[in-house]
């Protein structure tokens, strides 16, 4: 799967899961930020990326241990996009 | 006794199918009252629910991505009854929600996820909705009520016992505000549910909200008072669960008037709904506290039941009390009526809330 | 206002029926986290939790969370020793969160299964929190005020601290008040899709906890006016001092960060009972496990009581989160910590969390007599209650 289809199906789950207009989420670019508190993020907390792995888990197959620290990939769709593509790679 | 402070009103919010406004749009509606329309809501009977427009009206976009409906229109009524009083949450408000059903389509959806799709189906964002205490949990934060909260779970007097037990902390000097009142929101299965309970009020939905202040506080603040709670009390009379009891008499309604100073009230906003079981007990245990018994108006057929709708009646009883006007139960011309009155609740299951309210 | 004290104990909990066995187990420092039997688990990475062993009163038809209420109440008021007439004036204050909704989902799985199940009008009218009130109410023929809280996971505290507001204010001289959860899917699957709950029994304060465990259960008690249980001859375990309610307004499932919520409902509960911080020599931790809970907790109790202060101890350690029970089988486990003159462990303690400044009573129960104890509660949504607890 390539980065694209990927954020294809982020944008997705924004609608989906996240509750997100769907013309909100298709505006969503590849770097802007997700996590609330960051300029010109999507305004996304502790319990969005909750909803957010479980629905990475379920899409992609790319199971997440609490134990690892993944605030970095999460920044963006783009860092995102390539932790999962690098995650289903190794599976 | 505990030295008792004076409750005053404040502050009115109101969101329902008919009425979307502070205590001026209230009373206007209560000046010319017209039922909220009826739509079909599940297999259910027709029952009046607010439309989706009126409320996507008062919420910004972003906050609502994160709020279930019912936690919607408890934040809208909480706002608007916040902006008219004037108060400032940073002093101390606390929060006292009732409702009837709480978030019924949050669990729902919650349990339908799991059940089409196994644990990924799961949704941590539905989760926290589960649990009742959510519309006061999300409105605490969306107008920094930091004191007390509680939120109180009976059928049929919900919003009148919120407002009942927020006067108590505002009397006992727990708290200089709070915010109380009640929402429901309709869904289809529980409109299902209840009419195989064989439950035949009229169902709505929505949320009223009233700012409850000591007199003290609300005067030294140069706020407007529209109207005073002089004695709230509640009890219970023996029923079976979500049954009608025989039993007529019940102390609320002594205890509240003896808080009030005694005086018998001019008028009644009692709780009929159109379940004629337990609208004939109300109407008993009316009788047995008063004797003779004043004009009474109830809303309920109007409005339609809803956990908000107790908390409208003490807004309304408000209204009354200034104008001394009563709306009649059928629609004809209003009431002429003077001194205090006393806003009734009597429940399925026993429970019993009531207030005397007067003018300011 | 009046003086307050506790005059009947009851409590159904994962160590069995009645306040007898759930004290023996804190004291032993048992952990009854163990494989789930109620509900189906299968799937889930977190599979154990804190069962009630058999639940035996009233009738099979009642949904489980109504029995094990009854089973609790049932105890506190023969242990009170209330008299009809005291009953029929006695308030009664319920905290609940997920009423009969154990069997309401049976009903609904089945019917998503294309079944035509048996009987869905009772357990839906079951389902509402406010259920058990009624049932209690008319079932033990209490007569009085009556209410339901539900603040999430500090139920049970807050419908103590109510049913003393009403004794205390005079509105009644005598309440019935406790919480009660029964284990459910909904509860156990949520909290597994928030991450919250560990594989593994719970290890509050511990360096290495990783999250909750669930557990059920009912405790319920006895409130009277101070000088009309003197007058009757009552016995009389300890006194409900003063308490404290705030609310977070922070998030609707993360606390907020630096405690404050936390460290104001502490305040308050000592303010209300006119009590130093040097005088409360026990709290009964909220100490979930979570990795955040603990951590802000315990910097709360730090800020108020001061480094090393109180013995601290979680008791979920042992029966873990009982949920809207919490508050009040917490409560009597801090009213027995006094009377007994015990302080429960932290049973599963192993290493204690470097940012914890005090003794957690790890493994063992420590003999200690304390004049005064709190019981820490705080819900999901930020709702903090802390009850105080004076010895008489």
């Amino acid at each position: 799967m390539e980065a694209k289809e990927v954020i294809d199906e982020l944008k997705t789950i924004l609608v989906t899961r996240l509750k997100f207009d769907p013309r909100r989420a298709a505006e969503v670019a590849a770097t802007t930020p997700l996590p609330k508190g960051v300029e010109g993020s999507i305004g996304l907390d502790s319990l969005d990326f909750i909803e957010l792995s479980i629905a990475i888990e379920e899409t992609f197959g790319v199971v997440m241990d609490e134990s690892e620290d993944l605030t970095a990939h999460f920044a963006s769709f783009d860092t995102l996009s390539r932790f999962i593509v690098g995650r289903r790679g190794r599976a | 006794m505990v030295d008792r402070k004076t409750v005053v009103v404040t502050g009115v919010g109101v969101v329902n199918a008919a009425v979307v406004g502070a205590s001026p749009a209230l009373g206007a509606w209560l000046a010319q009252p017209r039922a909220a329309a009826r739509v079909a809501v599940g297999h259910g009977r027709p029952a009046a629910r607010l439309p989706e427009a009126t409320l996507a009206a008062l919420i910004d976009p972003n906050e609502a991505r994160r709020l279930s409906r019912v936690c919607q229109l408890t934040i809208a009524a909480a706002r608007l009854a916040v902006a008219e009083s004037g108060v400032d949450p940073g002093r101390g408000l606390g929060l006292v929600v009732g409702s009837e059903l709480g978030d019924f389509t949050s669990t729902i959806a919650f349990a339908d996820g799991f059940l089409a799709r196994g644990a990924a189906g799961l949704s941590a964002l539905l989760f926290p909705n589960t649990v009742m205490n959510t519309m006061a949990a999300t409105t605490a934060i969306a107008v920094a009520a930091r004191e007390l909260s509680l939120t109180l779970n009976v059928p049929t007097v919900a919003g009148e016992l919120a407002v009942a037990r927020g006067a108590a902390a505002v009397a006992g000097g727990r708290v200089d505000a709070v915010l109380a009142g009640g929402v429901d929101e309709l869904d289809p299965l529980v409109a299902e549910m209840l009419d195989a309970l064989g439950d035949d009020a009229v169902r709505g939905e929505g949320a009223t909200f009233l700012v409850l202040e000591s007199e003290g506080a609300a005067r030294a603040r140069g706020a407007t008072v529209l109207g005073r709670i002089d004695g709230a009390a509640w009890r219970s009379l023996p029923a079976r669960p979500w049954g009608v009891g025989r039993r007529a008499t019940s102390r609320a309604v002594d205890e509240a008037r003896a808080r009030a100073g005694g005086g018998a009230p001019g008028w009644i906003y009692a709780s009929a709904t159109g379940d004629a079981e337990r609208d004939a007990w109300e109407a008993r245990v009316l009788a047995a506290a008063l004797g003779a018994v004043p004009p009474v108006a109830s809303l309920g057929g109007l409005l339609g039941q809803h956990g908000g709708l107790g908390a409208l009646r003490v807004a309304a009883a408000a209204w009354t009390a200034r104008s001394g006007l009563l709306p009649a139960a059928a629609g004809g011309a209003h009431a002429r009526v003077s001194g205090p009155g006393l806003v009734h609740g009597l429940a399925r299951g026993g429970g019993h809330v009531a207030l005397m309210v007067s003018a300011p | 206002m009046r003086r307050v004290v506790v005059t009947g104990l009851g409590a159904v909990s994962p160590f069995g029926s009645g306040v007898k066995a759930y004290w023996a187990g804190l004291a032993a420092g048992t952990c009854a986290i163990r494989p789930l039997t109620v509900i189906d688990a299968g799937g889930f990475r977190c599979r154990i939790a804190a069962e009630v062993p058999e639940v035996s009163s009233g009738s099979p038809r009642r949904s489980r969370a109504d029995r094990l209420a009854l089973g609790a109440a049932v105890e506190a008021l023969d242990d009170a020793g209330l008299s009809a007439a005291d009953r029929a004036e006695a308030a009664l204050v319920t905290g609940a969160v997920g009423g009969g909704m154990l069997e309401a989902e049976a009903w609904y799985w089945a019917r998503a299964r294309g079944e035509r199940p048996p009987g869905w009008a009772a357990a839906l009218r079951a389902i509402l929190p406010g259920s058990h009130a009624e049932a209690l109410g008319h079932r033990l023929r209490l007569g009085g005020p009556r209410h339901t809280v539900v603040t999430a996971c500090s139920s049970g505290a807050v419908a103590l601290a109510e049913a003393a507001d009403l004794v205390a204010d005079g509105v009644v001289d005598v309440a019935v008040a406790g919480g009660v959860d029964a284990m459910t899917r909904m509860c156990f699957m949520g909290f597994n899709a928030l991450k919250l709950l560990d594989p593994e029994p719970c290890r509050p304060f511990d360096r290495d906890r990783r999250g909750m465990s669930i557990g059920e259960g009912a405790a319920f008690v006895v409130v009277e006016a101070a000088e009309r249980a003197r007058a009757r001859g009552a016995r009389v375990h300890a006194e409900l001092a003063g308490h404290g309610m705030t609310t977070d307004a922070f998030h609707v499932t993360a606390p907020e960060p630096e405690g404050e919520g936390m460290a104001r409902a502490m305040r308050a509960a000592l303010a209300a009972a006119r009590v130093s911080p040097s005088a409360v020599g026990y709290v009964n931790a909220h100490g979930t496990a979570t990795p955040q809970n603990d951590r802000i907790e315990a910097r709360a109790i730090a800020r108020v009581f001061g480094e090393g202060g109180p013995l601290v101890s979680s008791t979920k350690s042992m029966i873990g989160h009982t949920m809207a029970a919490a508050g009040a089988l917490e409560a009597v486990a801090t009213i027995l910590a006094l009377t007994q003159e015990l302080i429960p462990p932290t049973a599963t303690l192993v290493t204690p969390d470097s940012e914890v400044t005090f003794d957690c009573v790890p493994r063992v129960a420590r003999e200690a007599a304390v004049e005064c104890a709190i019981s820490n509660s705080f819900g999901f949504g930020g709702q903090n209650v802390t009850l105080l607890f004076r010895r008489i």
